[in-house]
């Protein structure tokens, strides 16, 4: 049953991620391979401020504006640029594995290889629905539900979150009656860039103790929860990292710790091979 | 046909146009001009150039040669959302809805531009032009039938009251009795009400009988036009166009 916790906490982590890299996907049409490096970047700019006195949980913030602010930049400076010359998308997903590449070692090279934590305290423990979780996981499945609903409102019921999802749907349709969109997709990767500094800084958090590298295989958990809930969706977005988070944790416990991501993988790899459009998606309906 | 669903129109002119993708011209010199109270048809064969025609005016394809006016101001290669604030609206032949947002919601992005207080009434008076897209508002475009599909699109460019329609092709795929409704009653009734109407139709016959004028397209050229009455005795046009019908 404690492999379920650790699922769940995983799945927590893994849907703010997924959530914010599919809206990327989705609204911007960049497979950004580099969101685990910005993720981790994140998380050591939290732990920074966080070794120097500040409480974990106020150094989210600073996560979640490093986030927003790389991922915004990223895409101005290195992404846009490539897709303006009309090459072939791969040349974009090569181009964020290169970012990606940089992003982590070259973090790696400011704060070097070592292990580094948090210093937050866990809280007291509490039993719920048989599961075991501390003070600090019930703050950080509280943060994941709250920014789970406040992205449902963002994309339901605001204007922004219309004209993202019109962007994402047809964007050359979304031009004709008038909207922006160079202006959606740049606030599009500052509010999905935020998600991802959030996702980094409480993965580090939950992991307890991380390095430059931790965030390295990610991509595959987030690839696998993405193509499970379709990709594009947020809301299967959610659904494919609440059962990869299951997933890869409760295997963690019956098999090894060390195939979490290839447990992830072989989803993955089920997914392209037999729903493509994901669990619930069919071909683009039109 | 309600008063305050399209406005009065303003003239829209393509000069010498030439427009295509990748650098390379797919229409070639072509002068139109559409004005208010008029329908201006465009027919031609397929692949002749039609969409591309309209796409190049409302800023989807770019102008390679020639000039697109609106009144008197150059509106060439003018991004698509600022030429959408200009009283143009464009319904696309293919991908003229956003599938997975429902009706209400296409109707809201198509009212992108009005005071957001504005918003639900405006689409009020675009339900009562449509009856029918009333019971569906929570359903999701992709889900519509064909017709009721065409009557979202149009609906979306409604919002926001256009001077300027400009139509590819949007009795596509219809029944044929919701086509005639469409183009007579609603597309006719536009310009009647004084706005300006350019329409791409593939079905010549059904074409002439709305407009008031008709370019014929043929390899991204015009290569014949006129008023209805007279491309319905021009030998060339019918038996191109009109199957020979003229004879009978
Ligand atoms: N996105 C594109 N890129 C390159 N070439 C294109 C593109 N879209 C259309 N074309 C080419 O431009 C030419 C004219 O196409 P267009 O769609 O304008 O014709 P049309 O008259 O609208 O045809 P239809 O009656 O089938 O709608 C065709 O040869 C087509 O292959
Ligand atoms: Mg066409």
């Amino acid at each position: 049953m404690s492999s379920f916790g650790f699922g769940l906490m995983t799945a927590a982590v893994l849907a703010i991620a997924t959530v914010g890299f599919t809206m990327q996907f989705a609204v911007t049409n960049v497979l950004n391979l580099a969101y685990g490096s910005v993720m981790i970047n994140s998380a050591f700019v939290a732990y920074y401020f966080n070794k120097h006195g500040m409480n974990a949980w106020i150094t989210l913030i600073f996560g979640v504006i490093l986030g927003s602010v790389v991922s915004w930049a990223i895409n101005k400076f290195v992404f846009t640029p490539f897709q303006r010359r009309n090459l072939a998308p791969i040349t974009v997903v090569i181009v964020a594995l290169g970012v990606d590449l940089i992003g982590t070692f070259g973090l790696q090279a400011i704060v070097g290889g070592g292990y580094v934590s948090f210093s937050v305290s866990p809280g007291r423990e509490f039993h719920i629905l048989g599961m075991f979780l501390s003070g600090m996981q019930l703050i950080i499945l509280a943060i994941c539900a709250v920014v789970l609903i406040l992205v449902h409102w963002l994309l339901k019921y605001t204007r922004l979150g219309k004209a993202m999802r019109a962007t994402s749907a047809n964007a050359n349709l979304a031009r004709n009656s008038g909207v922006k969109t160079q202006r959606v997709i740049s606030t599009t990767w500052l509010i999905s860039g935020a998600l991802c500094g959030l996702a980094g800084t409480i993965f580090a958090l939950n992991t307890g103790v991380f390095e430059a590298t931790s965030a390295q295989l990610y991509i595959v958990m987030l690839l696998a929860a993405m193509f499970l809930g379709g990709p594009g969706e947020p809301y299967g977005a959610m659904f494919g990292a609440l059962t990869i988070g299951l997933a890869t944790e409760i295997s963690a416990a019956y098999i090894s710790p060390q195939y979490k991501e290839v447990v992830a993988f072989v989803v993955l790899l089920g997914m392209l091979t037999f729903r493509p459009y994901g669990i619930f998606g069919s071909e683009k309906t039109n | 046909m309600s008063v305050e669903l399209s406005q009065a129109g303003q003239v829209l002119t393509a000069t010498n146009l030439s427009a295509g993708y990748d650098g390379r011209a797919i229409v070639q010199g072509v002068n139109v001009e559409a004005t208010p109270g008029k329908v201006v048809s465009i027919v031609g064969p397929n692949g002749s150039g039609k969409s591309t025609l309209l796409k190049s005016l409302v800023g989807v394809v770019p102008v390679l040669a020639g000039t697109v006016a609106i009144g008197s101001r150059d509106i060439t290669n003018f991004a698509p959302e600022k030429v959408a604030t200009l009283g143009v609206g464009y319904v696309p032949q293919i991908d003229d809805v956003f599938p997975p947002l429902t009706v209400k919601e296409n109707l809201e992005i198509g009212g992108f531009l009005l005071p957001r207080h504005d918003v639900a009434g405006r689409i009020e008076a675009v339900l009562e032009f449509f009856p029918r897209l009333k019971e569906m508002l929570t359903r999701k475009a992709g889900k519509l039938s064909g017709g009721e599909r065409k009557m979202l699109a149009m609906g979306r460019v409604l919002m926001l009251a256009p001077s300027v329609l400009v139509l590819d092709e949007p009795t596509a795929n219809l029944a044929p009795m919701v086509a005639t409704q469409l183009l007579e009653e609603y597309i006719r009734g536009f310009a009647d009400h004084g706005s300006t109407v350019l329409l791409v139709e593939q079905r010549a016959k059904a074409a002439l009988r709305i407009s008031d004028w008709t370019c014929v397209l043929g390899g991204g050229r015009v290569v014949l036009e006129g008023a209805p009455k007279d491309l319905e005795r021009d030998p060339v046009f019918v038996e191109s166009f009109l199957g020979g019908a003229a004879r009978h």
